[in-house]
């Protein structure tokens, strides 16, 4: 009576074991973060990868914050497990790069069949060549700063929507009309990846020299302007939700129910934005200075291969990922801008019915971007300045007083190693 | 025969208790014996650490971001330990006596330490919430005025006290079975001699639980100093302007965020060091309170 049953057991076993035993394959993990919405473009590019390279199997480990992300990478760096490869910001590869845990992509592009770097916008290429010249992680996409408003608010205030080269006067009469009892004309983080970009556009320049920086340089000439000008916004105008309501309501949560004008952020959003069902929404690109250029802050992801990982098979996902049908997957997500000229001029990308109607702005905007420093210590001085500049955007600290600690104290940050 | 029993004894508890050494050499002996070599060092988490002697210290001393979170530590401990306590002892003596309802309240007394940090964080996210938040509900109610409370350097910090405040249950339980034992007839005596409630407590209870008192006091100096790290990481990241920066998330930063383990590990032994200090303080104190007693 047992006896059939242990057999088949037995067998049910052994077999399994061969079918290990036989399946030679890689095993790879990718690190990543990202909400929910963002998430399930990768889990397809996964899978559809998997299906096509049935000798390496994926574990996708996505983490919920940035912060996470690095806190991540570092203890499983340090632990001697590194994911074989991971997708980060470019303000944050540098530090790793300084270590020497990174494999440049350079060798694997250079003798790559399935990449060339010609099918790409070379734009974002130049902020992940940590030694300026060869190139250390795989940028996934080009997005940037852009002005997510609300069409339905624009309308009832009889403003005439953005348009490509409007300027600051423009931009700042609208968040004026827009401000309205509960209702704000603009939301931003008061950060420094969100000055920057006005900053650029009127001729200023945010440290002194952007490969070997050793200070910021918000505190004189145009730079001061602009930032005068952004802290305007909230300290003057108050077209900004002033601290308070933030805090009850952020920015983004405000802005999908309808009850902010202008929202600053990146491609990042857009797949949430895509469930707004209550109003019509858009795109523009950030206004120009009185006299200055368009400009924009670069907001881009690159994939990076640890040393010490598989990195033959990472470099094959990363060549999916990078192919057409890989950036079609994301692109079609609405979390990437690609940065492959094929899927930008696509449906996966140009999608209008699901939002942008736009969407070229993302393509014009990334021609107008320029990036923050990637060195080693930018993380530290960023944080720092951020947590400062927070302090005078909200008026909890004298603007003159903040702007020279802003300087003063993120200083040392520069040089701490 | 005698001895061959304990003999046996003995190596019983050995057996049950070599687990438990392995534990504590592997995860806690080991590590903290690698932090103290390692804040000697510049390692990153990646390199091969190379000993700098005294660079990490003059750093710390010269790091303004340090001061202030070693500021805000104290402070944390300063409110948050009598806070903590006062509310554990209050809450056990008023529902230790049999009533109706008793288990109730006891539940409920207990119940915010079974909820986790992440998710008390979240909840008193909303509290504090400056405009939806019941907290500046009731006071706008009241015609008071309704503070940003994270917005506010104090704000925040007492925003953590409050809501610390709350999960306090083995403390609790520690005091509610500490004033079981005590004895009954202490207490008929008390009332023969016409002792009221508050000089039963003053000159009953109090004197008998302080040794219990004590030893709570420590454990949660220790506990506040060290196990604030969800909390104001969820609630406050630290901030505003680096008031809510307690040591332990300022720990995560250098070391995890900044790559900086070398320098992490020498301010988690600053860490230990003040906890060793204020531990110190409170047995020196509460053996002076003995020796007056």
């Amino acid at each position: 009576m047992y006896r059939p049953v242990a057999l088949l057991l037995a067998l049910a076993l052994a077999l399994s074991a061969c079918a290990s035993a036989g399946d030679e394959g890689a095993e790879i993990q990718l690190m990543l973060f990202g909400d929910a919405q963002e998430l399930a473009g990768y889990e397809q590019m996964v899978a559809e990868f998997e299906a096509a390279n049935p000798d390496v199997d994926v574990t996708l480990s996505p983490v919920a914050k940035q912060d996470d992300l690095l806190a991540k990478l570092t203890t499983s760096f340090a632990g001697g497990a590194p994911p074989d490869v991971f997708l980060v910001n470019f303000r944050k590869y540098g530090q790793f790069a300084a270590q020497g845990v990174l494999a440049d992509v350079q060798p694997f592009l250079d003798a790559s069949d399935v990449l060339d770097p010609a099918d790409f916008t070379p734009t974002a290429f130049d902020a992940f060549r940590y030694d300026g010249e060869s190139l250390t992680c795989f940028p996934q996409n080009l997005s940037s700063l852009v002005v997510y408003f609300n069409v339905d608010l624009f309308e009832a205030a009889g403003l005439p929507l953005p348009a490509m080269g409007w300027t600051w006067d423009d931009f700042l009469a609208a968040a004026t009309a827009l401000t309205d009892g509960d209702v704000y004309g603009l939301g931003t983080d008061p950060k420094v990846i969100r000055v920057a970009p006005f900053v650029w556009s009127n001729g200023g320049e945010v440290v002194d020299d952007p490969l070997a920086p050793t200070t910021l340089t918000l505190d004189t000439g145009p730079a001061r302007e602009a930032l005068d000008w952004f802290l305007d916004l909230s300290l003057v105008h108050g077209v900004v939700p002033p601290d308070r309501e933030e805090q009850a309501e952020d920015s983004e949560s405000r802005f999908l129910n309808g009850r902010l004008g202008m929202y600053l952020n990146s491609r990042r959003v857009t797949p949430t934005m895509r469930t707004i069902e209550g109003f019509r929404w858009d795109v523009a690109t950030l206004p120009v200075a009185p006299g200055g250029t368009p400009a924009s802050i670069l907001h881009s992801d690159a994939y990076c291969l640890s040393a010490d990982g598989d990195t033959e098979a990472a470099w094959r996902l990363v060549e999916f990922a990078m192919g057409e049908r890989g950036q079609t997957i994301l692109a079609s997500s609405g979390r990437t801008v690609p940065s492959r000229f094929d899927v930008q001029a696509s449906e996966a990308f140009l999608d209008r019915a699901a939002g942008p109607p736009t969407p070229e702005v993302f393509i014009r905007s990334a021609e107008t971007v320029r990036a923050t420093p990637h060195t080693a210590t930018w993380t530290q001085v960023e944080k720092l300045a951020d947590d400062i500049l927070e302090e005078i955007f909200y008026g909890r600290l004298d603007r003159e007083a903040g702007i020279a600690r802003l300087i003063e104290d993120t200083r040392p940050r520069f040089g701490a190693s | 025969m005698r001895a061959g029993h304990a003999g046996a004894h003995a190596s019983g508890a050995a057996w049950l208790l070599g687990p438990y050494g392995v534990g504590v050499v592997a995860l806690l002996a080991l590590p903290a014996a690698l932090t103290f070599g390692y804040a000697l060092t510049n390692y990153t988490g990646f390199n091969d650490p190379t000993f700098t002697g005294l660079t990490n210290v003059r750093r710390a001393i010269s790091d303004p971001l340090f001061h202030a979170s070693l500021r805000a530590s104290l402070w944390y401990v300063v409110l948050a330990v009598p806070l903590r306590l006062l509310a554990a002892t209050g809450l056990a003596l008023l529902t230790q006596a049999p009533r109706r309802f008793g288990r109730l309240y006891r539940a409920a007394a207990y119940l915010p330490t079974v909820i986790p940090d992440v998710a008390l964080a979240l909840v008193f996210l909303w509290v504090f919430n400056p405009v939806f938040g019941p907290i500046n509900q009731v006071l706008g109610a009241l015609g008071l005025v309704q503070p940003i409370w994270l917005s506010d350097p104090w704000g925040a910090r007492w925003a953590i006290v409050i809501m610390m405040a709350f999960p306090i249950g083995e403390a609790f339980l520690a005091v509610l079975a500490g004033r079981r034992e005590l004895n009954p007839s202490l207490y008929d005596a008390a009332r023969v001699d016409g002792a009221a409630p508050w000089q039963q407590f003053r000159y009953v209870t109090l004197p008998q639980l302080a040794p219990l008192l004590a030893l709570l006091a420590i454990r949660d100096t220790i506990m506040t100093l060290q196990v604030n790290f969800v909390p104001a990481y969820v609630m406050t990241d630290g901030g505003p302007d680096s008031a809510t920066l307690f040591l332990p998330v300022y720990v995560f930063d250098q070391a995890f965020e900044f790559f900086q383990f070398g320098y992490g590990a020498l301010l988690t032994v600053l860490l230990l060091g003040v906890t060793a200090a204020l531990i110190g303080l409170q047995a020196l104190l509460a053996r002076r309170w003995r020796v007056l007693g």
